[in-house]
């Protein structure tokens, strides 16, 4: 390559850090992205870290403090792309939503740990869109290791990133799983981005949307689905909110508003 | 063509010996449904099993593979890396299936990743007993003439068994002694009550008969837009249609480098971002618009050109998709004019 | 059009048809605000001459680690040895495109589609209008008839742009101007520099000036934008001139261009084969080459 090294810089706000540390994980690649890259700040990882200008700044976590937003505005000034990695960063993530309770599949425990979030609030947790312009959106919840060096191999070389725009079902289907939701019971894929592989599905878990909406949903279908098939309004809505944030509180809305309709 | 006799006894010992040309593979249980998988034997196989989730398509273009590694100097082709298959135990209609995809990949600009897998794919067809989702019998691909190297229909005392190609003919010779061509009348009595009993199990009665009529006389129908409300887009259907061959391509590049792949993988046109140009404009941003392009393919365009539709019957759609969205239901929902339960 | 496939036939057989082969740029230099003109020749300079091309056909560009999109060549054949885009940025691939250097190399497949049916239009009087991007194809059509200048009966070129500064290859076509044996009539929506000499007006005004014209014996080639059709068309047609004799490209959303890809289709056909010139007649029978929606009710 003829061209310098891009600087990059790793940063993290309100969430589990599980991002940073799926980053971490890539121990193979690890090495590889420290030597393709010039790494400014990544303080989970080293402790020198160097701000200034950067090409390319991650950000992980949702916003919510005045200090973080003071921050995360200024990451935005010094950097070229900002990339929201995480499903947190990307739509508000399950804090968004006020429900605190961050509990999902066995599967992700162990890369989580137990990290708590007793920051204080000074406001609700919003996605860093809200506040700042985001180029690029790399959900999950860890995102998917494959998925992030893809992303970031392509960055490197000066190319434009391709994350795949379809739902979880489509994943599913290559890997060619029994519907759950054919077979009567909730699953999230319909209205959740791909990138994870189906990984839920394929244990035959369902999936619970964590990789956040995707870009062509049609909840209310779902949600007549899912009714038809005996879940109760309230059951449907609690599932749906989960994992959305932002994006998916306002169809969430829409949601109750239908209940409503029905009702009357 | 030539037709063969094998006691049905003999059927382990012919897959056992077969292996030698390539791994074996067969539809095998997972869960409640059946998928192709690589077996060492016949005991592994569920033959009585009707349709597998996806379709055999998954071995001629594979859900996502590399086309190409590409480094400053270039595109190189990439190839080799095909294993030779034999596939068990494939349907009629998945054969018919499989003669629509040759036409579209193996015609006017041949397509050599197509070509290299179906080159090394023999296609060992079986008969097979209809269930309630099963409709071939209205696409009339209830039986198969070409398509396949050998097909093997299962006559209860022994199989009659199909030469369809020089290479099933190889395979037959490894085993010569397991064939023989002493034909009788009772055989043929035996074919002809088979094909009867075989055409009065279907529960489906579909029926596709002036459909590419009804597509243009409904093209404005308000149906489109009563499905399209119902349609999670979640692309299902076509990956399970034995019949639907879009994809989509990406580059992907080595980290730290400008060495890479061309990567292809299986797209839908359920999804928004399917007919999306440049500058935003959408040739198809509505469901509706996409659902009717998807069963005017199946059911009018492809009769227009071809005279048969590109649906196989196969009932795949019926099986998967969560919201009843199918042949069935949508051809029903446009000649009543109404979109059923 | 099954014509225009003796032209395919002709060339090389490839093995394998996806396969780009590396082009080296040229000359790259900006032609508006957010359009460049590429030319390019093979980095294998024996295949230079070997790459036969209809106007209005199309190829498939390929920035290594980017990915494809299908661009018109605009340069015409009776030119060979380089080809010539004008490409607008739009997205990914063309920004990465427009972040090459002259002597970079790029992927070239090709090329595809009918192109226009050159061999009918011979001996007939030609009619070429052009608006915005749609002049990448046209420039080929009009190049060539001017290179075979003696085949051709009149040739009259209409050109509309919104500002002087969006117009296409403008010194070039001020240049046509001067020729006796060419119409050619330009005009701007409006012009804020007080530089422009010609008409101001859309490009429909330039119809009031061109007097009689031989309709039954013009094909028209008409390229724009989607609103230039809706208005351009009506005034086409009221000319007289036959409908399948008034020709246009149509943009669809492509990924193969050799019709396995599924993306471009339409109907029963495949715009990267079948198309991407159609006639006016095609257009009005089927519904879905101009996107006229469920609820056109018109019968054209
Ligand atoms: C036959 C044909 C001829 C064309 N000729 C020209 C030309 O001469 N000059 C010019 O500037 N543009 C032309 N275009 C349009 C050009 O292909 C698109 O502007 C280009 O694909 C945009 O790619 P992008 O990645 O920059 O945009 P994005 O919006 O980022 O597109 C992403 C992907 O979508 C696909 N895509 C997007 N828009 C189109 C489209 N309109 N057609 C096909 N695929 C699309 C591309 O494959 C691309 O990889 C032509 C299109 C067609 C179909
Ligand atoms: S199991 Fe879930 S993710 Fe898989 S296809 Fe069904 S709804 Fe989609
Ligand atoms: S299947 Fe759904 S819940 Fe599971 S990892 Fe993927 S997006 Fe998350
Ligand atoms: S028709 Fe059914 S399977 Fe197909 S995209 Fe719509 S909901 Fe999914
Ligand atoms: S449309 Fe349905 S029944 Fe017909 S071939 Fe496709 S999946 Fe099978
Ligand atoms: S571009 Fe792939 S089918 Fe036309």
């Amino acid at each position: 390559m003829t061209k310098q090294s891009p600087k990059i810089g790793v940063y993290g706000f309100t969430g589990c850090a599980g991002d940073q540390l799926m980053i971490l994980n890539c121990e193979d690649q690890l090495v590889d992205i420290f030597g393709a890259t010039e790494v400014r700040s990544f303080v989970m990882a080293k402790s020198d870290n160097h701000e200034g200008e950067l090409d390319v700044a991650f950000v992980e976590g949702s916003i919510s403090t005045d200090e973080q937003l003071r921050r995360v505005k200024e990451i935005r000034e010094r950097s070229k792309v900002l990339i929201a990695i995480g499903t947190c960063a990307c739509h508000g993530g399950p804090q968004a939503m006020k429900l605190g309770e961050g509990k999902f599949d066995e599967m992700y425990k162990k890369v989580y740990g137990n990290a708590k979030i007793t920051l204080a609030k000074a406001f609700e947790a919003q996605p860093v869109d809200a506040f700042v312009k985001v180029d690029m959106y790399i959900p999950g919840c860890p995102i998917d290791k494959t998925e992030f060096l893809t992303a970031v191999a392509k960055l490197v070389a000066g190319r434009h990133p391709y994350l795949y725009k379809f739902p979880v079902c489509t994943e599913c289907k290559w890997r060619e799983n029994e519907c759950i939701l054919y077979n009567g019971k909730f699953c999230a894929g319909p209205l959740t981005k791909a990138g994870c592989g189906a990984i839920c599905p394929s244990h035959n878990i369902p999936c619970v949307g964590c990789w956040g909406p995707t870009d062509d949903l049609n909840v209310s279908a779902e949600y007549d689905l899912l009714k038809e098939k005996g879940y109760k309004p309230e059951e449907i809505i609690q599932k749906i909110k989960k994992f959305g944030g932002a994006k998916v509180a306002q169809i969430v809305g829409e949601l109750e508003k239908k209940k409503k309709e029905a009702k009357a | 063509m030539m037709i063969l006799k094998m006691k049905k006894e003999d059927l382990p010992a012919f897959l056992d010996s077969v292996k030698e040309w390539g791994e074996l593979w067969g539809p095998v249980k997972k869960g409640e449904k059946v998928t192709y998988a690589k077996v060492d034997a016949l005991s592994q196989m569920d033959l009585k099993a009707t349709r597998t989730i996806i379709p055999p398509k998954k071995f001629l273009y594979p859900q996502r593979f590399t086309m190409f590694d590409f480094d400053q100097d270039g595109y190189v082709e990439r190839k080799g890396d095909v294993p030779k298959r034999i596939l068990f135990g494939i349907h009629p209609c998945d054969i018919h299936g499989i003669l629509i995809m040759d036409k579209l990949f193996l015609e006017n600009y041949k397509d050599p990743y197509y070509a290299e897998r179906r080159e090394k794919t023999l296609i060992l067809g079986h008969s097979c007993i209809p269930d309630d989702k099963c409709m071939c019998i209205a696409t009339n691909t209830d039986f198969i003439a070409e398509g396949f190297d050998l097909f093997f229909t299962d006559l209860k005392m022994f199989y009659l068994v199909w030469v369809g190609s020089t290479k099933g003919h190889d395979l037959v010779r490894m085993r010569p002694d397991l064939f023989s061509r002493d034909l009788d009348k009772n055989d043929i009595l035996n074919y002809t009550e088979y094909r009867k009993w075989k055409t009065a199990q279907f529960k489906s009665n579909v029926d596709f008969t002036g459909m590419p009529d009804v597509f243009e006389l409904g093209y404005n129908s308000p149906v489109w837009d009563q499905l399209g409300d119902k349609c999670l887009s979640c692309g299902q259907c076509t990956m399970v249609c034995p019949t639907c061959n879009c994809y989509n391509q990406v580059d992907e590049v080595e980290l730290g480098s400008l060495e890479g792949t061309r990567d292809r993988f299986w797209d839908s046109c359920m999804f928004r971002e399917y007919s999306l140009v440049a500058g935003g404009h959408n040739f198809r941003d509505k469901r509706a618009d996409r659902l009717r392009l998807w069963y005017t393919h199946k059911l009018q365009a492809y009769i227009g050109e071809f005279g048969k539709p590109a649906c196989v019957g196969c009932g795949r759609c019926v099986a998967t998709c969560p919201v009843d969205i199918n042949v069935v239901t949508v051809s029903t929902a446009l000649k009543e004019q109404e979109v059923g339960k | 059009m099954k014509k225009m496939c003796v032209v395919l036939d002709d060339r090389e057989v490839q093995d394998n048809p996806f396969q780009p082969d590396m082009w080296r740029i040229v000359r790259k230099y900006p032609l508006t605000g957010d359009v460049n003109f590429f030319q390019a020749r093979p980095v294998d300079v024996d295949e230079a001459l070997k790459f036969n091309f209809v106007p209005g056909q199309f190829i498939m560009m390929s920035v290594m680690g980017e990915g494809e999109a299908p661009f018109c060549v605009s340069s015409s054949p009776s030119r060979p040895g380089l080809l010539e885009f004008c490409i607008r940025k739009m997205g990914t691939m063309t920004e990465s495109l427009f972040a090459l250097k002259e002597n970079q190399t790029l992927g070239i497949r090709g090329p595809y589609g009918n192109g226009f049916p050159i061999e009918k239009m011979e001996g007939k009087d030609i009619m070429i209008v052009g608006g915005g991007m749609g002049v990448a194809p046209l420039r080929s059509l009009l190049l060539y008839i001017l290179d075979n200048r003696d085949k051709f009966g009149n040739v009259t070129y209409l050109h509309g742009a919104r500002t002087p500064g969006d117009m296409l290859f403008r010194e070039e076509f001020l240049q046509l101007k001067e020729r006796d044996d060419l119409r050619c009539l330009l005009t701007v929506d409006k012009d804020d520099t007080g530089m422009w000499k010609d008409k101001i007006g859309v490009v429909t005004t330039l119809f009031k000036d061109l007097g009689p014209i031989d309709a039954k014996n013009t094909v028209a080639a008409v390229c724009g934008p989607p609103i230039m059709y809706k208005f351009v068309m009506d005034y086409v047609v009221k000319l007289g001139i036959p409908k399948h004799q008034i020709l246009m490209t149509l943009e669809r959303r492509m990924k193969c261009g050799v019709g396995k890809c599924g993306h471009c289709a339409i109907e029963y056909l495949y715009t990267c084969i079948d198309g991407p010139v159609f006639s006016w007649w095609d257009v009005i029978h089927m519904k879905e080459l101009i996107g006229r929606g469920a609820n056109d009710k018109t019968i054209a």
